[in-house]
Formats: structure tokens, C-alpha cells, sequence
């Protein structure tokens, strides 16, 4: 089980488990007998960043980051995945630095730049010769990068571009690197050639030199101490008309010729913008793919501390009860392990049509990226909670890891796009493939629309237990929901533009819809990854576990969403069936836990000393 | 005080009121197991368990050595007849008894005073103590057979400090008793000569609780130190060289470090490593790799699967002509095959770690369920 849920690179993995293990950089200490490693939270922000560096550059000298940028394909693509998810298990922080180096720096180099940007700066970055930043998001603008207030104008006499930050709001805010460490950056910014403003694009400049001093006409400042990710040294820059080369355009998309005349083989600034943007789409599919393993860390914790904890016996003078013996107890984190199963199947199915994308599947990883990014984060956030409740005062202790966990993590419901904005994205984009696929009257193709050409499945109205684990009923169930819904939201939009609403308007306000139809489509996808992997299985345990899990992710969903009731697509009777179901299965999984949560393949050295023995880790002779 | 001696028995035993003394008793094979020695240890082991009026086990061996290793001549004749099965029965019973004592309920102690490799660590370094001597001498030496540190070792050896476990499986390098004691593969040094006067302490133990033992063997340990040339004085190269994700990059790392310094034990280092089985080297170092992130038990059952594919034979014959050039003929001029690193791809190391497809009839390691486990032995698992 744990090659199917890891998925790839396996003894890459295990190496760099090691490598962490036997060094002392990482914060090794015995708690029980066994040896954990887990940052000490407790240092300050300024220690953090600096032993966040050292361990960074640990694994440098160890090769870990050989051929990050220079090698190309699926299989480099993966490794690089494989090791970038080990960093964020041990630290959000660790991920986070090499992250903006390697996939924002360096990809930005590799993908918006041409041949002269390849040979000067990827084989420095990955050497880290230089250190990278990415200078995209300011104060006033986040999620919507189009707005950005960086202005930058060409001067022809001296073929130098001049980068300005023209007010406050301008500033680049939250640029990870920037306030301590990093020599070189990205900057994003709207671009004015001749009076035009060709809108935005992407520049190097270089903002510290090889002393670590700031270069002039640049002003650095920290943002300040967070709520985690206190690893990450975040800073904020001003441009005062800094001027660079103008070889420094990163100029695979769009160019300026010497005497300041702007080209581009992509003609209408819409596309231009997409094809620029497509990128990025890598730092959705590891954040998506880092939250669901943060979880796995919490879930691992909670559930193998449940297996050994007791509180109130529930006979005269009998035993106390293991928590995980309490069907309320199976109810919050059977339901939630579920859930993390199915997401990571959807995690890797995301990470594989990355590595293999094409310019034609682009459109689509945008839009399931956009979605599984969301869903799979705010998932995250939800099973911190849950898991540090479960395990009590334990899981105040920031040394436990569960609770500390939520602090580190929470970002990622709001950078690389705000989960509620992305989620939006997946509606308006599925709008758009049914009003176009309605308008020319074709079959749809693509985005899992594909059951919208049959006909609108029906749901049996007696819903017995085999009927709720039949894996076409659940299909049926979550097609209808996504089929149903899409219409709907169609149709209210149509409704409104027909009032005289302009499109834009109408979608803010069905935005309820909207976010049903975000959601339904998501764990629609979601299921269908888990279907997969449950299909090539061979007959035997393993798959037949794994079909409990497929079935208590889709009923717990279904238990979960008042859309079910609200549209009618179950009956109250059905609601309750489901319901049943949920506890039913909850029973079923509770002999298979502690198999599940090991399965995992976190190494105990990387979970909370609560999962294992916290008795002797408590003990007066550790004191 | 009862001391029972069968003429013939290769494990002798010793009652000293709570106390029982085992020694492993071929002196000429240097105590090298036999497949009788351990079915009786681990007889003897599960009954001591049960028995309230046992309170500590002590281990020795008679003669010069510990125990030399396991008996893997005769594993290699068992092979030549076509019976890997037998072979694989050996290992077996070997990784249980190994399994027994790393999840033992009472203290063993064991006096590592000569010779202690493969087989005899596996007797003696899942116990509670190891007491090493002037005259220990320790060695993983498998891969110079065409085997890889098996008993358990994946576990040990992982676990020791940086990356010198892998230098220690690769490598086959011997330790003395301070390396020993340095690197925590023994708990306690105490000089030969005062080893009678220890025994005579420790058979005064009233409980099983092993504080007891300890503080008897707390008053006796010394701190030897590290002789100059130690590689245990080396562990910065050690640590840089053997972190390496593979062990061509562990090759070249040795040989870069050789440049900068022209040094004896560098160069020593890379000719073991040039010697070894490129099969076993590479086997070894992933399964330490794996080991150490996993409980004793996994380790176990993962060597299981791997000594079993070693035996038959089918990816690599190393294995038969290993213990022939070292064992049997004594050229010392093993023909590995594959004979270079490059053509031990890993699509076929990653054979050794799968489940041995038989007709029907091969099963993975069973381990024994143990029940009142110390706290030091739910951490191995």
C-alpha cells in the first residue's frame, strides 16, 4: 500500500529520510527510546531562517538538488517532486525556501526565458551560485495578478528596462528569501512601451550582491514575524527606477527589440497572459501534493495515539476504553483518513499529468490544479484541527507536532491563488465548455464531462448497503450532482445576462452555485482517481481495503453536502441510509487503522512522539 | 548451583540462582552457529522468558572467539544439491532467534571477548548489554561473500551515529572493542581479566529489572581510548562520503577526499569497496537505507526476503563463488558477476526486495507474537 500511495521514487525518498536522520542539523532527539527529528519551533524567527539555510545547504553538498533545473523529462520531473515532499514533511519552511528557488526562480528562468537565460543562470541556481526570489504578489495585489502596480519602461538610448514601484500598494509583499538571503529575483510587472502598456511580464534583476548587501535604487523590508513559516524569511521591495539589461526580459513569450519596439507571436493579450502563466501551474500541484502529506502526518499521529490512549470505561469496573473503540472517536478520524487516501491518489494522478503535460492538456491541468489545490488544502487545514482535538492537551505541546502543524500550513489556503477565487476558475471554466460545447452543438470532450453525452443517471430510490458501496452508484451519484449543478449554474447565468446583467455580474452573484459546482466537480475528479488505482489492483486484501476507503470518501462526501437535500438528488430517507452507511464503514475501517496510517511510509522518526510510546517519552528519567 | 554440561552440546549451560550462563561451545569453528546451536538458544531463550526464577542471561563463547558468524558453508553445500530451502530454513530460524532477543522481556548480557561477526552480532548486539574487551574484534563482512549484512543489522547499523553504519556494512571493516563502545554497538568495555569477577557480580542479581544489572555494569566499564588511526576518528569523510545517494558517488566521493590527502585508511576504504560483490554492495546499502527507517521486525522480514533471493541464486551467483574464493578455496579471487557496479542495474536490486515468487509454497518471515514487551523493546519494533 504504501507504493500505491507514495506512488514514485521510493529509495530517493528513504535516502533523503536518512540524510536528515543522521545529521545533526535537524534536530534530532530521543523521546521513548526512539529518535525523532522535527524543528525546534521554539527558536527565534532569526535562528529559524538561519537553520532552515544550513539545512538547505546540507542537502546541497549532499547532491540532493543535482540536475533540478538542467535535466528534463517525467522522471527527473518526479524525482524532483519526490525529494521537494520529503523537505515538507520534515519542515513547511525547508520546502518553502527550495520551492521559490528551484520552482519559482529557477522554472520562471527555464520556462520564460530563452537560451541566453538558460546558460547564465540555471546551472548558478542550481548550484546556488545565485539564490532566487520571485517578486510577483504586492500589497494590494494577490490572487489577481493582472493588477499589478509595478511599472516598468524601456529606455532605448541606454537598452536598459527601468523597474518602478510608483506607491505604496505597489510594494512586492510576502517575497520569500528576499528579506535575508536571496541575490536575484523576478519581478512581475506591467510593462509600458511607447505609451502602451503591454501588460504583464516577467524581468531578472539582481537585488544583493555576492556580500549580501542590498543593490542600490532597491529598498528591502521584512514582513515580520508570522504565525509559522518562520523559516521562511519573507521580505517586501521597493524599485526606484532600477534599471537592467534589457537581455534581462525573460522574453520566451513576448520581446523588445533594441529600439524599444514590442513583439510577440501570440497576438490577443489574453492568450498571451495564459501561455505566460502556464508555469506556474507546478506550484499548485505541490502544494496540493503537501498538504495531503502534512495531513498524513497529523492523521498517523492522532490514530496511533487513539490506539493506545483510554479515557472512561463504559462497564461497572471494567477497563478504560481505547479511544479509538469510541464510535464518535472513528466518526472524526476514519471519515478524515478517507478522505486523505483518496485525496493523495488524486495528489499523484495530478503530479503525472503534469510531468506529462502538453500545450493541449494545459487548459485542463489549469482547471483540476486549480480545483484539487483547493479542496486538498483546505482539507488539510480542516484535519489539522480535528487531529489536534482528538489527541487533547498533547496536542498543544508545539513538540507534537499536530497543533504546530496548522500554523505552518495555513498559507496554503491563500498563496499561489486564494482557494475561494481558485475555485471560481473551475466553475467559469466549465461554464465556458458548456455554453461552447451547447453553442456548436458537440459532444463534450475533456474535463471529465464526458457522462453529459449519456443520459442523466437514476438513482435507485432503495438504497440498501451493497447499493451505497457499488462503485457505479457512487459514480452515478457524483455525476448527477456535477451534471445537475452545471446546468443549473448555466442556466442562472443566462437567466441574469438575459435581466441585462453583464456575464461577470452574473457569476458573483450565482456564486453560490458556483462554489457547489467547484466542489462537485472536484470530488468527482477526485473518486475517479481513487477508482483507478482500486481497479489495478489485483483481486485480493489490499484492493478489498481499499474499497472501503473509496466508499467511505464517497458516502462521508455525500453525508457532507447539503446539495444532496437542498437539489433533490436523495431523498431524506436516502440521506439517512447514507448516513447508516458512514458508521457502518467507520466500524469496518477500525480494525484496519494502525495498517492504513503505516502505510503512509512516514518514517516514525518524522511523526509526533504521541503516536508512539508518550508514556515513557513523558517519563521523569527524560526530564 | 547447578551446572549441566552435555558432552556433546554445542551450547553449554549454566544455572547461578537467577542467573543463566550460555556458552557457545565450538571453539574449533570459532562458535560459529550451527543450525543446532541456534534451535537450542532459541529454545532456550522462550523457556528463560517463562521462567519467573530467571532474572539474566549471559552470553559468551569458548575460546579465542564469540562466534565467528553463521555456519554459511554449510548453507553453500546445501545449495550446490540443489536444496535452497534448506538454506533458506537456516536463515529463518537465525532471524526469529535474532528477533527474540531484540524484543526480549529480561536483560542479556553479552561478553564480546574475541571474535564477533555476522552470525555472533546478530546473537549479541539486539541484547540489552555488549561487553567488548581488549581482545573484541567486530566485522559486518558479507559483502566480501557475495551475501549482505543480514541478521538484523540493517537495523543496528543504521542506527549508529552519521553514516557509519553504511562504511561498516559496505565495507566490512573490523572495530575494536573502544570503536566499539564509541559507536554504541557495545554498552560497556571491561579489560579480560576482570570479566570473572564480573560474572560472579552480575549472577547476584534478584530481578529481572535491568537498573540492577546496569549499576553492576556501570562500576566495571572503562572508557579505552580510540587507538590514533581509529576510522572512527574519520567520521567527517565517513559522513560525507557514505551519505552519497549511491555507491558509485560513495566510490568517487572516497576517491575525491583521497586527492586532497594521500592517506592510508582512505585508500584501504576504496580498495574493500573495489573487492566486495557490486551486487552485495548494492543491495547492502539499500536495504541500511530502508532499515533505518523501519522497526526490527521489517528488518527482519526484509532480509528474509532478500538472503532467500541471494540463495537461489537468479540475479547473481555471488553468493556460491564468494564463499568459495574466501571459505573454501582460499584464493581470494572471487569472479563476481556482474563484475562491475554499472551492470547491477536497479531494476535487478530491486528483485532482492520483493516476495519470492515459488509455486505456491514460499511465505514471508513469520516472527513469533511477543507479549510484555520493556519499553526498550516497543521502541525497536
Amino acid at each position: 500500500m504504501r507504493k500505491l500511495l507514495d506512488g514514485h521514487n521510493l529509495v530517493d525518498r528513504d535516502w533523503i529520510y536518512g540524510l536528515m536522520t543522521q545529521s545533526n542539523l535537524f534536530n534530532r532527539k530521543e523521546r521513548g527510546g526512539k529518535i525523532f527529528v522535527s524543528p525546534d519551533y521554539n527558536q527565534t524567527m532569526e535562528q529559524q531562517r538561519e537553520i532552515t539555510m544550513k539545512r538547505i545547504w546540507y542537502l546541497l553538498e549532499n547532491g540532493v538538488f543535482k540536475g533540478w533545473l538542467t535535466e528534463s523529462g517525467p522522471e527527473a520531473e518526479l524525482r524532483k517532486l519526490a525529494l521537494l515532499e520529503v523537505c515538507g514533511i520534515y519542515d513547511h519552511s525547508v520546502s518553502i525556501k527550495v520551492g521559490v528557488h528551484f520552482f519559482l526562480w529557477g522554472n520562471a528562468v527555464k520556462f520564460f526565458g530563452t537560451k541566453r537565460h538558460h546558460e547564465k543562470w540555471l546551472k548558478n541556481t542550481e548550484d546556488y551560485v545565485v539564490k532566487g526570489c520571485f517578486a510577483m504578489t504586492e500589497l494590494g495585489h494577490g490572487s489577481n495578478v493582472r493588477g499589478i502596480e509595478t511599472v516598468t519602461t524601456y529606455d532605448p538610448t541606454s537598452e536598459e528596462f527601468v523597474i518602478s514601484t510608483p506607491c505604496e500598494s505597489a510594494q512586492k509583499y510576502w517575497i520569500g528569501g528576499a528579506a535575508n538571503h536571496a541575490t536575484h529575483t523576478i519581478v512581475f510587472s506591467q510593462l509600458h512601451i511607447n505609451g502602451t502598456n503591454q501588460g504583464v511580464h516577467a524581468f531578472i534583476a539582481q537585488i544583493r550582491d555576492q556580500d549580501g548587501n542590498v543593490c542600490p535604487n532597491i529598498r528591502i523590508a521584512d514582513c515580520g514575524h508570522k504565525i509559522g513559516l518562520n523559516g521562511v524569511d519573507n521580505g517586501r521591495i521597493w524599485f526606484d527606477n532600477l534599471r537592467i539589461p534589457r537581455e534581462n526580459l525573460l522574453n520566451a513569450v513576448a520581446d523588445v527589440s533594441s529600439d524599444g519596439k514590442y513583439v510577440s507571436a501570440i497576438k490577443d493579450p489574453d492568450q498571451r497572459f495564459g501561455a505566460f502563466m502556464a508555469p506556474l501551474t507546478s506550484g499548485r500541484v505541490t502544494i496540493a501534493s503537501s498538504a495531503i502529506y502534512s495531513a498524513k502526518v497529523g492523521l498517523a499521529t492522532a490514530i496511533r495515539y487513539s490506539l493506545s490512549r483510554r479515557a472512561f470505561s463504559v462497564t461497572a469496573n471494567g477497563p478504560e476504553v481505547l479511544l479509538l473503540d469510541y464510535p464518535s472517536h472513528q466518526r472524526r478520524l476514519l471519515p478524515l483518513l478517507a478522505k486523505t487516501y483518496a485525496m493523495s491518489f488524486a495528489a499523484n494522478e495530478l503530479k503525472m499529468i503534469y510531468v506529462k503535460r502538453t500545450p493541449e492538456t494545459n487548459k485542463a491541468i489549469h482547471v483540476v490544479s486549480s480545483g484539487f489545490k483547493s479542496v486538498l488544502t483546505w482539507h488539510n487545514m480542516r484535519t489539522l484541527q480535528e487531529c489536534r482535538e482528538a489527541v487533547g492537551g498533547q496536542g498543544i505541546k508545539t513538540e507534537n507536532l499536530v497543533g504546530q502543524l496548522k500554523g505552518e500550513f495555513d498559507v496554503q489556503t491563500t498563496f499561489e491563488g486564494d482557494n475561494n477565487v481558485l475555485m471560481q476558475q473551475v466553475s467559469k471554466a466549465l461554464f465556458a465548455e458548456y455554453v461552447s460545447c451547447k453553442k456548436r452543438n458537440k459532444p463534450f470532450k475533456g474535463l471529465g464531462l464526458e457522462h453529459m453525452n449519456s443520459s442523466r443517471p437514476v438513482l435507485p430510490t432503495q438504497l440498501t448497503s451493497s447499493t451505497l458501496r457499488c462503485s457505479q452508484f457512487q459514480t452515478n451519484v457524483f455525476c448527477l450532482r456535477e451534471r445537475d449543478l452545471l446546468e443549473q449554474f448555466t442556466s442562472e447565468v443566462a437567466q441574469l445576462q438575459g435581466r441585462g446583467e453583464s456575464r461577470e455580474i452574473s457569476f458573483l452573484q450565482s456564486h453560490q452555485l458556483a462554489e457547489d459546482l467547484g466542489k462537485a466537480f472536484t470530488e468527482k475528479a477526485i473518486l475517479q482517481t481513487i477508482l483507478d488505482a482500486e481497479a489495478k489492483l489485483p483481486a485480493g486484501s489490499v484492493k478489498d481495503v481499499l474499497g472501503l476507503v473509496r466508499s467511505m470518501y464517497t458516502l462521508i462526501s455525500l453525508e457532507e453536502d447539503p446539495s444532496l437535500l437542498r437539489y433533490g438528488y436523495l431523498s431524506r430517507e436516502n440521506v439517512g441510509d447514507v448516513r447508516r452507511e458512514v458508521s457502518k464503514l467507520c466500524g469496518e475501517l477500525r480494525p484496519h487503522a494502525l495498517a492504513l496510517v503505516t502505510s503512509f511510509g512516514i518514517p516514525d522518526s518524522f511523526l509526533s512522539p504521541i503516536a508512539f510510546n508518550w508514556v515513557e517519552a513523558n517519563a521523569w528519567s527524560s526530564v | 548451583m547447578a551446572v549441566e554440561m552435555a558432552s556433546h552440546s554445542q551450547v553449554l549451560v549454566e544455572e547461578k540462582s537467577g542467573v543463566r550462563i550460555l556458552t557457545l561451545n565450538r571453539p574449533k569453528q570459532l562458535n560459529a552457529l550451527s543450525f543446532q546451536m541456534i534451535s537450542r538458544l532459541l529454545q532456550l531463550c522462550l523457556a528463560y522468558e517463562e521462567d519467573p526464577s530467571v532474572k539474566l542471561v549471559i552470553l559468551k563463547g569458548l575460546g579465542r572467539a564469540f562466534c565467528a558468524g553463521g555456519d554459511v558453508a554449510a548453507v553453500v553445500r546445501d545449495i550446490k544439491q540443489g536444496n535452497w530451502r534448506l538454506g533458506a530454513n537456516y536463515f529463518s530460524d537465525e532471524y526469529i532467534l535474532n528477533y527474540v532477543m531484540a524484543t526480549y522481556s529480561k536483560p542479556q548480557v553479552s561478553i564480546l571477548n574475541g571474535i564477533v561477526m555476522g552470525g555472533g552480532a546478530g546473537v549479541s548486539v539486539h541484547g540489552r548489554f555488549r561487553i567488548a574487551t581488549e581482545n573484541t574484534v567486530f566485522a559486518m563482512p558479507e559483502t566480501a561473500l557475495g551475501l549482505f549484512p543480514d541478521i538484523g543489522a540493517s537495523y543496528f547499523l543504521s542506527r549508529l551515529p552519521g553514516f557509519f553504519g553504511e562504511y561498516v556494512g559496505l565495507t566490512g571493516a573490523r572495530l575494536d572493542g573502544a570503536e566499539m563502545l564509541a559507536c554504541g554497538l557495545a554498552t560497556h568495555f571491561v579489560p579480560s581479566k576482570r570479566l570473572t569477577a564480573l560474572e560472579a557480580d552480575l549472577c547476584r542479581v534478584g530481578s529481572s529489572d535491568p537498573t540492577f544489572a546496569s549499576t553492576i555494569l556501570d562500576a566495571y566499564t572503562q572508557k579505552p581510548r580510540l587507538k590514533q588511526q581509529s576510522a572512527y576518528r574519520r567520521l567527517d569523510v565517513i559522513d560525507k562520503c557514505f551519505s552519497r545517494r549511491t555507491v558509485e558517488e560513495i566510490i568517487s566521493a572516497l576517491e575525491r577526499e583521497a586527492t586532497q590527502e594521500a592517506d592510508g585508511w582512505i585508500s584501504a576504504t576504496i580498495l574493500s569497496l573495489k573487492k566486495a560483490s557490486p551486487a552485495s554492495l548494492k543491495i547492502s546499502l539499500r536495504s541500511i537505507r530502508e532499515g533505518r527507517l523501519q522497526g526490527v521486525g521489517q528488518c527482519l522480514i526484509r532480509e528474509y526476503r532478500m538472503v532467500c533471493h541471494v540463495i537461489k541464486g537468479e540475479i547473481s551467483k555471488d553468493f556460491v563463488e564468494g564463499c568459495r574464493a574466501i571459505l573454501v578455496d582460499k584464493d581470494k579471487n572471487p569472479k563476481w558477476e556482474p563484475r562491475r557496479l554499472e551492470d547491477m542495474k536497479d531494476s535487478m536490486v530491486e528483485k532482492y526486495f520483493t516476495r519470492v515468487e515459488e509455486e505456491g509454497e514460499w511465505e514471508d518471515l513469520k516472527l513469533p507474537a511477543r507479549k510484555n514487551l520493556p519499553a526498550i523493546a516497543i521502541s525497536k519494533l
